[in-house]
């Protein structure tokens, strides 16, 4: 009888123990309209870089690793350098970040970056390299290359992939409708993002593990 | 295969050596892909399958329709003759592929996508068709390379009815590729959730709270859920539920429908079996069925941890709650008395004060480790009967829910148990010295019961799930805590005088402490009510009100003399066995749909051991299935092999008689064939032949087994009077 009497509130109690912990997880990532993630890394410059350099103007931030095949797809299509050149051009400010640590594909120094550079004819404001991979954890960037925009405000106003068409064939890139290029002409336009999110895709972004 | 492993190897190294290099492997090397088609040749208008076989070197992965964070779907493109029409990629169930924090959902080793092509009606027979299918897939192991493969097959044209069946040299892999589709799911899902929370609910009454070892949830959508969050896997009542993470990039309201694949790991006698079932409605659904080995597929951790730090952790709550056991009105005067008896008559030194202390401390201790043996004893005699220490039967929560209202009023002050003999521990002679002292640690532990009912539930709770050492343990932690201050008082006399002294702040102490007994009470209903329908429920609240008046009665009773006691106790006993009546109604309520799995269907009968000898000394060859409306695997062979056409067919051809047996209960007649053929659970399924030995079949069927095993009994016995009813009518 005492068993029993004992069993019921005990297995009340582990019942509510146990199903505390489940309610507990829950990692956030960015959130589209919250301030995006603050970060401080340096450029392939040399030179301390951190968005709150930016306030005030529209930061473009663009995951990449240049032997992935997502990646090529959009430079050797010449499709990420035009739409870098367009909006640098409108007084946007053009992150590209380097997450892959050294010996992971993608990899590159400063030397290696500048070099990417000039030899894709790439217009970036800034290439940031992230080795440790703590700028890509704080944004939650999982492929390359995983696009961002920040509104002057400092609040995320779009992510996700760089367009709705996901594949590397170059030929794809005709008749996509690329997400970055109407979001920042929206914003421009002072209007509210249409697509604020959608899928990224692309190669897994090369963490160190 | 070695040489081109060899290949890959050579060439990361030498990416190593010279980072720029780009000598990366080709995905054709990385990617075997060939297009088979299961039939020998097609016939005008009737659909077959074909198959495209992906085989990837060792680390390397395809992705499936969703492929997790990153990754690409692997895509088939059709070039047909005119009026062929190629149906949807059929995709296998998916293996998890954890890359650092990330995760895709996709296939190592090899894979089968099956596609059903539908020729057209006036297709010309005697010719040969050429199919071709061009294949984009990204592999990738840490890296990722697209490639294509242009894969073509031709095969012959047939008259109808002149195909000639299945082409036997691939029909194994189209056999493993169907038995890895997902099959639809037997229960009803709910989605629901708030913020970035979704919690997928499994409408699945009467399964095994620790049926099942793990449950993975992939989701069809590739911007549904968060795919690296772990899924929480919590059971419930009425079927279980998966704690799920929203992407960052889903927008809107939480979906109502969440369409994906379902994948279960379920304890089994002889190890574990893996389900994978359909869930909703995706977009292009996979067709067919069939039941056997499933590829490997992702697993969580099981819910329940019993590592070091929760074993630790419960010992220190049960040391805790025998701490405050000394604060209960049953206990704490005692306490004090005999301490300061023991102090002033002693006379002693403070060796043997100590000596009597360490003796009540023994006494405690051992007190409860007893009643942790006789609970483990209960538990392992439960289990043989069947009776797993669960919520799930509604006879035990009745039960309990009657027993904790009356501990809640007892602790109330309606009605005092036990008083009796706790106010006479404190003048019991037990002599003296250590074992006198060790005698009165033994009844201190058994007076305090009345009181502890809040406390030690949990350690109780502990000791009937945890295993046996980890139990005891923690029963020994809870028999210190009692102890403790008694121990302290004996080493240190002094910091009696310090001591609270007994008075009605116990009482009060005892009365709030009926509260979060009746909270329990609240919960327990709320249990109940998801298990029985709303008249047990209020047959379950009358029975508190009884419970209530009975004590009631009981109370009136002792403070009366002549009749007027005999009339409470008259009443408290009636209300007693009322409480019986109630308890017992509602334990013959059974949960909505445990009796799902009854032999009730078309084509069988039900098992008993005396219709199986009947059967076997008239020489009928019988087929029996041992299941169980909680055993998902039993449910999945039902469904997907033994309720297939070509399984009945073959039962009726063969004059076998299906019986089967329904261990939703416990039948201790199908108890015992179980143990007769080395099992202690469900599935069970046996082969006897019209003579000689049985034979038994894996847990895991197939429809082709099934159907040989049947083809293979002794052609003598088959069918041997027509009177028989056939199984397949």
């Amino acid at each position: 009888m005492l068993n029993r009497r004992h069993a019921l509130t005990a297995i009340a109690a582990t019942t509510l123990f146990l199903a505390g912990p489940a309610l507990a997880v829950g990692a956030q990532g960015p959130k589209i309209g919250a301030p995006a993630p603050s970060f401080s890394a340096t450029n392939a410059d040399g030179k301390p870089v951190s968005l709150a350099d930016y306030k005030g103007k529209t930061v473009v931030l663009e995951w990449t690793n240049d032997e992935c095949p997502f990646v090529r797809k959009h430079y050797e299509g010449k499709n990420m350098q035009a739409l870098q050149k367009k909006w640098t051009g409108k007084d946007v400010v053009w992150l590209t970040i380097i997450s892959s640590p050294p010996g992971e594909q993608g990899y590159a120094d400063a030397a290696k970056a500048n070099k990417l550079t000039a030899d894709r004819s790439a217009a970036p404001t800034a290439v940031v390299l992230d080795p440790k991979g703590d700028v890509g954890r704080a944004f939650k960037a999982q492929v390359t290359p995983h696009m961002y925009i920040i509104k002057g405000d400092g609040t995320l106003a779009y992510m996700g992939g760089i367009d709705d068409k996901p594949s590397a064939r170059i030929e794809d890139l005709k008749g996509a409708k690329n997400y970055v290029d109407v979001a920042l002409q929206e914003i421009a336009d002072g209007k509210a993002v249409s697509t604020p999110t959608s899928r990224p895709y692309g190669c897994t972004v090369k963490f160190t593990s | 295969m070695r040489a081109f492993l060899g290949a890959i190897l050579g060439a990361l190294c030498l990416s190593l050596l010279s980072p720029a290099s780009q000598a990366a492997p080709k995905a054709s090397d990385l990617v075997q892909a060939e297009l088979l088609t299961e039939s020998r040749a097609i016939e005008p208008g009737k659909p077959f399958t074909v198959g495209v076989r992906l085989r990837m070197a060792e680390h390397w992965h395809t992705y499936w329709r969703n492929p997790g964070d990153s990754g690409l779907a692997t895509e088939i493109d059709w070039t047909l003759p005119p009026g062929f029409e190629a149906g949807p990629i059929q995709w296998p169930t998916p293996s998890r592929i954890p890359v650092s924090h990330l995760v895709n959902y996709g296939y190592e080793d090899e894979t089968t996508l099956l596609v059903e092509v539908t020729p057209p009606a006036d297709l010309a027979p005697g010719k040969s068709v050429s199919m071709k299918a061009l294949v984009r897939y990204l592999v990738c192991e840490r890296e990722c390379i697209p490639g294509e493969a242009d894969l073509s097959a031709t095969v012959p044209t047939a008259a109808a009815g002149q195909g000639g069946g299945a082409e036997p040299t691939s029909a194994y892999i189209f056999t493993a590729a169907r038995a890895s589709l997902p099959k639809p799911s037997p229960w009803k899902t709910s989605v629901s959730g708030e913020g970035e929370r979704i919690t997928l609910s499994v409408e699945a009454p009467g399964l095994k709270p620790d049926g099942i070892a793990s449950a993975y949830f992939f989701p069809a959508g590739e911007t549904a859920l968060d795919h690296a969050a772990p899924q929480a896997l919590t059971m419930r009542p009425d079927g279980f539920s998966l704690g799920l993470q929203r992407s960052n990039v889903a927008s809107g309201p939480i979906p109502t429908e969440l369409p994906g694949v379902l994948v279960i790991e379920e304890k089994l006698d002889g190890g574990t079996a893996r389900q994978s079932f359909q869930i909703g409605t995706a977009p292009e659904p996979a067709k067919g069925s069939g039941a056997g080995a499933l590829p490997p597929a992702a697993t969580n951790a099981p819910p329940v941890d019993l590592g070091f730090g929760s074993v630790a952790w419960a010992a220190f709550f049960a040391f805790l709650g025998g701490l405050v056991l000394n604060l209960m009105p049953c206990v704490f005067p005692v306490l004090s008395i005999k301490v300061l008896s023991l102090v002033r008559h002693s006379g002693e030194g403070a060796a043997s004060i100590r000596l009597a202390g360490l003796a009540y401390t023994a006494g405690v201790v051992v007190s409860f480790l007893a009643l942790a043996g006789l609970l483990l004893a209960v538990r392992a005699g439960g289990a043989e009967i069947g009776w797993g220490f669960q919520l799930q039967s509604p006879a035990l929560v009745v039960g309990l829910i009657f027993l904790l209202a009356a501990v809640g009023l007892s602790l109330s002050g309606v009605v005092e148990f036990g008083t009796g003999i706790a106010g006479r521990v404190g003048t019991l002679t037990t002599g003296s010295g250590a074992s006198g002292s060790f005698l009165t640690g033994v009844l201190a532990a058994l007076v305090a019961t009345p009181c502890t009912a809040p406390f030690m539930g949990a350690a109780v709770g502990y000791a009937l799930t945890a295993p046996p050492v980890v139990a005891l343990s923690v029963f020994a932690a809870l028999g210190l805590g009692l102890a403790a201050p008694f121990l302290v008082l004996t080493l240190w006399p002094a910091l009696l005088a310090r001591l609270p002294r007994p008075g009605p702040w116990m009482d009060t102490l005892k009365q709030v402490l009926a509260f979060p007994v009746y909270a329990t009470v609240a919960w327990l209903l709320f249990v109940l009510a998801q298990q029985v329908g709303p008249g047990a429920l209020f047959s379950t609240l009358l029975g508190l009100v009884l419970l209530g008046f009975g004590l009631w009665c009981w109370r009136l009773a002792a403070m009366r003399d002549g009749w007027g006691r005999r009339i409470g106790q008259s009443a408290a006993v009636a209300s007693l066995a009322g409480l019986l009546a109630i308890g017992w109604s509602v334990a013959q309520e059974r949960p909505p749909a445990a009796g799902q799995a009854a032999a009730s269907q078309d084509g069988t009968e039900p098992f008993t051991q005396a219709r199986l000898d009947q059967l076997r000394a008239e020489g009928r060859p019988v087929f029996v299935n041992m299941t169980a409306a909680w055993c998902i695997t039993c449910l999945v062979n039902e469904r997907t092999v033994l309720s297939t056409a070509a399984v009945k067919a073959k039962l009726g051809e063969t004059g076998t008689v299906y019986l089967k047996g329904d261990w939703t209960n416990q039948n201790p007649e199908i108890t015992r064939l179980l143990e007769r053929h080395g099992r202690s659970g469900v599935p069970l399924y046996v082969l006897y032949p019209g003579q000689g030995e049985p034979v038994v079949l894996p847990q895991i069927l197939t429809s082709s087994m099934v159907v040989d095993s049947l083809s293979a009994l002794p052609a003598g016995v088959r069918r041997a009077e027509a009177s028989i009813p056939s199984p397949a009518n």
